[in-house]
């Protein structure tokens, strides 16, 4: 039990991940076999797409049971980016038909709203460079300089956790954002460590190391 | 708020990176478009563009291969562009590790290509590339083909039907300034940044910090610099502290970090 997962639910390009793992000197596996997950010592949870298409793709795979199972009750450090920390929400508006939200997996207590920031000037998507203000420290900004929290972000929707001792840091557009979250073994990103230059792979590389 | 980028961008020539003067004249070859990524990356650049120049089949899989190696060793986002004309080569450059892709002389002749790539693939992966040239004092027209055909368009009223269409961001660069290192053309960014709200990348004539600083300050999102970069000692991390230093909001660089 040493490898990597990177959890492919078939809707996403998981290159840069499976890159940035592999820089960080371990070898992953890209899969969505329960077995290759039982293996794993920790877990990755990628994602790029849209919200109803990725649980969709996730239950058809049973990655949710997998998951439940192997980051919920066994404790294996787990990191879910971008749309994958929004799958860990209870529902989401992205594309909701007739109004009826999409259901996530709902570990956090959260719900995912389309980014509408004060300034109209500000587009959508959020795209670029933004600063992480941390709420609090967290084992994957180890060694990580609060002036150097700068990731690269993409997306329109983002996550609003009701309890907010599960988030580590907001960004600021026009709104706060929701840049980081974590609770026991489980954290997850907004922006994409693995377009975030030598601070993204710090982070990566923390994750990597951490037993929580 | 977002930060404003620097960006190395690189012309590709058979795989090989080139340089030129007001995009014809007086090629230098510029070394190894990988190992030079690698430099820039450790430099800490906000990101890079790299534009094959004069794409054909055989290019195509030379940039392809040559963002895959990018990909594995650098951390960043990359636009990748060239004689990109259908929904296939768009999928193609992204999963070979580009996260936006440049179309400039087939968005002019299929305008409707650029909206269908955006609705395929997410407004944000669409840059549009505009190359302008004066004709006369007063005008500037857009041209397309590699500064080799002119089309009778104003790059602004073109850059604002781009946006209608759903491109994520623009790129935009004056051909009379390519490689002169005599300054980004101000004017233009300035009308342009003040119409457009997509993010605007200028690109042409920066050779020095100042012209940086100005393009910055007169709206541009980011500067696209290749000449500066590769022939004078000018580095990305001089760029940056200065741009620091002068109050712009960009990334803090791998050197202050230390």
């Amino acid at each position: 039990m040493s490898g990597v997962a990177i959890v492919d639910y078939g809707i996403n390009n998981v290159r840069s991940v499976k890159n940035a793992v592999e820089y960080c000197g371990f070898d992953p596996v890209v899969t969505h076999e329960a077995d290759a997950i039982a293996d794993a010592s920790h877990i990755i949870l990628p994602g790029v797409g849209a919200f109803g298409d990725a649980m969709s793709n996730i239950r058809a795979r049973g990655i949710n049971e997998m998951l439940e199972r192997h980051v919920r009750e066994k404790g294996k450090p787990f990191l879910a980016v971008c749309l994958g920390m929004q799958l860990l929400a209870n529902t989401s508006e992205e594309h909701a038909d007739d109004g009826v939200a999409h259901r996530g997996l709902g570990w956090f207590d959260a719900d995912v709203a389309r980014l509408m920031p004060n300034d109209p000037a500000l587009k959508i998507p959020h795209m670029g460079w933004n600063m992480v203000a941390k709420e609090r420290n967290h084992p994957i900004l180890a060694n990580i300089r609060d002036s150097n929290l700068a990731f690269y972000f993409v997306h329109s929707f983002a996550m609003r956790c009701r309890d907010a001792g599960d988030v580590v840091g907001f960004a600021q557009y026009g709104q706060p954002v929701t840049a980081i979250i974590a609770r026991d073994n489980i954290v997850a990103t907004q922006f994409h460590p693995e377009k975030s230059q030598d601070t993204g792979i710090e982070l990566m590389s923390n994750f990597l190391r951490w037993n929580p | 708020m977002l930060k404003k980028r620097l960006i190395p961008k690189f012309l590709l020539r058979d795989g090989r990176l080139v340089k030129y003067v007001r995009f014809f004249e007086n090629e230098r070859a510029a070394g190894n478009p990988v190992t030079t990524a690698k430099v820039y990356n450790d430099y800490g650049v906000d990101e890079l563009i790299v534009l094959d120049i004069v794409p054909s089949a055989a290019s195509r899989g030379r940039v392809v291969d040559i963002i895959e190696r990018m990909s594995e060793e650098i951390f960043m986002p990359f636009t990748v562009g060239g004689g990109v004309k259908t929904l296939d080569d768009v999928n193609m450059l992204l999963r070979a590790g580009a996260d936006k892709v440049s179309v400039n002389s087939e968005a002019v002749r299929r305008p409707e290509f650029l909206r269908e790539a955006a609705r395929t693939f997410g407004d944000q992966c669409m840059t549009v590339s505009i190359d302008y040239k004066k004709i006369n004092p007063n005008h500037a027209s857009v041209f397309i083909d590699g500064g080799r055909e002119h089309v009778a368009l104003d790059p602004i009223e073109w850059a604002q039907r781009c946006e209608d269409l759903h491109c994520g961001e623009v790129l935009l660069g004056s051909i009379d300034r390519d490689g002169t290192m005599s300054g980004y053309d101000f004017d233009m960014i300035h009308k342009a940044a003040s119409v457009l709200s997509v993010p605007l990348i200028v690109s042409g004539g920066c050779g020095s910090l100042q012209h940086a600083i100005d393009a910055l300050e007169a709206g541009a999102s980011a500067v696209a610099i290749s000449s500066m970069f590769l022939f004078t000692d000018h580095s990305p991390i001089k760029l940056r502290s200065h741009l620091l230093s002068r109050g712009l909001d960009v990334r803090a660089s791998s050197s202050s970090r230390n």
